[in-house]
């Protein structure tokens, strides 16, 4: 092999290893050692670039040692006594998992294999260039891609601050796809570009900016444009949202002002919309908002942490997404007349009844707001890990948990929303790999008109409307006790359960409340919401499949008590493989 | 007594085996064999016979292996301190004699000089004595159980997953999933080899979700030297994720466009329920269109 390095000088050898963490580098039997200065033939040599030393083993007449001093090839220090580990090779498998001709080793950052091939059931794989990027820098890391059940990635191309990188992908709602992504990185800044799926009609292209301006401030960005496209033809329909983010830090407090502008339809007027062609969502809403957050702070001596936050913000959106003037989304019945509602032209129709009512069946209200203006306080209050008793044993204590939140938010169209959430939970270690934990939960919604507000459902105890809804105004409370337990006898092999019971407010009846939507992997999108079943179980079990992959496996169980009785699984099992 | 004149035969058994010139036997990775030295891995270079017999260091017989740079060798020394044979293997053999003993026959022009780059070693003190300095921190290799304790902040939603993203892993988000312990903390122990030194942050299974410092900026990866110990465990404390950090505006997610603007924080209420509506105005508004009890169109 043959070796030519940055500072100048050239080795060849029967050997080469490099210890990438270690950053040192060794060429070993019948090496050469060529400079400037002349050629010098001996055993081994090694390099160890943190600390500018070079251990040769010289074979002149017999063999020697010699030590290079900061890159002076030039002048060798000789005899002198050398590392135990100077010439170690690293241990690594007899089944490597890429081989190549060449390799172009940038240290601390990145590796890139020419003519590389990976293996797959002893069958090599060609590849080309393969980057194996190793830098301690995060920012190579940032991604715009959503989750995926599997990931297979092809760093293509990759240099000190940039990583082109092509992943085969499979998820349970795309399928298996192609996606590109893009990295350029610096020491203080980042910008991702991504296409996913690549390959199918559905695309998200991404772009996500970050920059660190000092010590105290940044400032990012997170763009988001869907088109549903064959390949690059001409789209049929494309939606754009941008989220702006900047962050000042104070001493004992920060204070972060995020923007999101979102696009509907890019396309305009005409485009499609599902189930009839007509003009589709114009709509463009645009919000903003600064808040102020404390550090957390302990109060006086006592095991208690304190956080408060207040922020201002607006809703802005002049054409109206979904919302309608009565409320009501559009209506198309099977063999019935059709019912084309009046979009709302602003965020939110509220007050007296319109001049002019185009139904004599609803009620049209004006004025539209089209900004809604807010302001939230909240505060947490939380105290963690209180012994609870001073047993001899550890796996005998109880330790208590507790928090407390209360976020008001007061909008200029009237009415404020009060969210109260208390958590108390105690927890055990019964032994080394087992823990338990009790928790109760409440947590409480407020949505308060100060003039009107939620109408009771009618006609009351329908399937519909069940006698437990129809004094719902706008408050809702959920009551939650969880039982966790968790079983890990070794680091490669997990199982834990979660059984939960819901006392909630409105009573849950299946088929009234729609369950979340899901990820694409399969999980809920959000964790508490109305009409959850009132009991759950989720069983979790990990175990190492490969030796350097863990296999996750979860399910949900969901089920009513009486009188429905209604049980099902979650539709699927949420499967995924995990790197150790 | 017994036992002292058994330990005394042992001792006069050797010094009349080394006398006859008993050979030595040491076992390591070989590093070259060229120009009639064979060197190990120590950098230690020794002379190798002419009629060296090299065999399979298993069978004992005849192999086809070559003496190179990774391949295991198991060392004859005669009493002149020449290499007269070499038992090659590809896999590691198990060690056998100290290159200590043979470092009075590694070839070597130059005289030894002390390396001023090397610790000294620092002899434990005796009984009673304080150390004079301080114990450095030691790495061996060996496996050592980590456990990572963290504080998530207490509005951390209660079926969130909370990972360990590290630079080891190339920063994925869910290489390493914890478990819940109770309200405010996960838990996870996972197995190092001691000297492993990795950065790391939590981050709730994506890097959008991943925690930020204290001041709301983005936090610097916190760095773990894993150091010789039974069990280490680590505690740690987040203090926001950047997608959930109090009073936000969510951070939108891959893949997910924001929904319109909803003035209700019920994100799943019945669709047979009328929307807010200011009161006063007469007879409750009828069911919507679909629902039972809906006007006809």
């Amino acid at each position: 092999m043959r070796l030519r390095t940055s500072d100048g000088f050239t080795v060849t050898g029967d050997a080469f290893s490099m210890d990438l963490k270690l950053n040192r580098f060794m060429v070993a039997g019948h090496v050469t050692l060529h400079d400037a200065t002349g050629t010098v033939k001996g055993a081994a040599i090694s390099d160890f670039l943190d600390f500018r030393r070079i251990y040769f083993v010289p074979v002149t007449s017999e063999p020697d040692r010699w030590t290079f001093l900061d890159g002076d090839l030039a002048h060798p220090v000789k005899g002198r006594v050398m590392p135990g580990d100077a010439f170690y090779f690293p241990q690594v498998s007899d089944h490597p998992s890429i081989t190549g001709t060449g390799a172009v080793v940038d240290t601390k950052t990145y590796v890139r294999f020419i003519n590389a091939h990976t293996y797959f059931l002893d069958a090599g794989v060609p590849l080309g260039t393969y980057v194996v990027n190793f830098s301690s820098s995060q920012y190579f890391a940032q991604n715009t891609l959503s989750g995926a059940s599997v990931d297979l990635t092809w760093n293509m191309a990759g240099s000190p601050n940039a990583l082109t990188a092509l992943h085969l992908r499979y998820d349970p709602t795309y399928k298996t796809y192609l996606s590109v992504e893009q990295h350029l990185v610096g020491d203080h800044e980042y910008a991702i570009f991504s296409v996913n799926p690549a390959t199918r009609a559905e695309k998200w292209w991404n772009l996500a900016l970050y920059e660190k301006l000092g010590s105290r401030f940044q400032i990012q960005s997170f763009t988001q444009y869907y088109t549903q496209q064959n390949w690059l033809q001409e789209p049929r329909a494309a939606q754009q949202t941008t989220y702006l983010s900047a962050t000042y830090a104070f001493p004992h407090s920060y204070v972060t002002a995020t923007s999101q502008l979102t696009n509907y339809n890019v396309l305009g007027p005409g485009a499609l919309e599902e189930p009839k062609a007509i003009a589709g969502s114009l709509s463009h809403p645009s919000q903003v908002q600064i808040t102020a957050t404390s550090f957390q702070n302990r109060i006086l001596k006592w095991p208690l942490f304190e956080q408060i936050y207040e922020g201002y913000g607006f809703n802005h959106d002049s054409v109206g997404g979904g919302q309608y003037l009565n409320g009501f989304p559009g209506y198309w019945p099977q063999g019935g007349s059709m019912f084309a509602p009046i979009p709302t032209p602003g965020l939110q129709a509220y007050g007296a009844p319109c001049g002019v009512q185009p139904s004599k069946f609803y009620t049209y209200y004006c004025p539209v707001y089209t900004t809604i203006w807010n302001t939230v306080f909240g505060f947490n209050l939380f105290t963690p890990s209180i012994k609870l008793n001073n047993p001899p044993s550890p796996y005998q204590t109880y330790y208590l948990n507790a928090s407390f939140n209360k976020q008001y938010q007061w909008n200029s169209l009237p009415h404020w929303i009060s969210t109260t959430s208390e958590n108390f939970s105690i927890n055990r270690q019964f032994s080394r790999p087992v823990n338990t934990y009790l928790s109760y939960q409440i947590l409480n919604v407020g949505d308060h008109y100060i003039n009107g507000g939620y109408q009771p459902c009618t006609p009351v105890d329908t399937f519909y409307c069940p006698l437990s809804f129809t004094s719902f105004r706008g408050v809702s409370t959920q009551h939650t006790t969880s039982l966790g337990l968790n079983w890990v006898p070794s680091p490669e092999f997990n199982f834990s359960l979660l059984v939960r019971h819901h006392v909630d407010y409105p009573i849950p009846v299946p088929g009234v409340f729609g369950l979340p939507g899901n990820n694409i992997l399969g999980q809920p999108l959000y964790a508490s919401y109305l009409g959850q079943p009132p009991y759950d179980a989720t069983g979790e079990v990990r175990f190492k499949v490969l030796s350097h992959a863990l296999l996750d496996v979860s399910r949900t169980f969901y089920w009513y008590g009486n009188p429905y009785r209604t049980q099902f699984w979650q539709p699927t099992f949420v499967v995924q493989l995990l790197p150790i | 007594m017994r036992r002292t004149l058994l330990a005394l035969a042992s001792c006069a058994l050797a010094i009349l085996l080394l006398a006859a010139g008993a050979s030595v036997v040491v076992s390591g990775q070989l590093l070259a064999y060229q120009e009639g030295y064979v060197f190990f891995t120590t950098g230690d270079g020794f002379r190798v016979a002419h009629d060296v017999v090299i065999k399979d260091a298993k069978t004992g017989a005849g192999t086809a292996v070559k003496p190179a740079p990774r391949v295991w060798a198991r060392a004859t020394f005669d009493s002149s301190g020449t290499v007269t044979e070499l038992d090659l293997s590809r896999s590691p053999l198990p060690p056998q004699g100290s290159f200590d003993d043979v470092a009075r026959f590694a070839v070597a022009l130059s005289t030894p000089v002390p390396n001023p780059d090397l610790l000294k070693n620092v002899e434990t003190p005796p009984p009673g004595e304080p150390q004079t300095v301080a114990a450095s921190q030691h790495f061996s290799g060996r496996p050592v159980l980590v456990t990572f304790i963290v504080q998530v902040p207490p509005y951390t939603p209660f079926t969130s997953s909370v990972y360990i993203s590290t630079d080891q892993s190339g920063w994925n988000a869910q290489a390493i999933p914890m478990d819940r312990v109770d309200a405010l903390h996960y838990q996870i122990t996972r197995r190092f080899n001691s000297g492993t030194i990795f950065r790391y942050l939590y981050d709730r299974g994506s890097l959008q979700s991943e925690e930020i410092a204290q001041n709301g900026l983005a936090r610097t990866p916190r760095e773990l030297v894993v150091t010789d110990a039974d069990v280490r465990v680590i505690r740690d404390t987040v203090y926001a994720w950047q997608d959930a950090a109090p009073g936000q505006v969510n951070q939108p997610q891959p893949q997910v466009m924001p929904t319109p603007y909803n003035p209700a924080p019920f994100p799943n209420l019945p669709n047979c329920l009328p929307p807010p509506e200011p009161g006063g105005h007469g007879k409750p508004p009828p069911p919507p269109p679909g629902c039972p009890g809906s006007p006809p169109f």
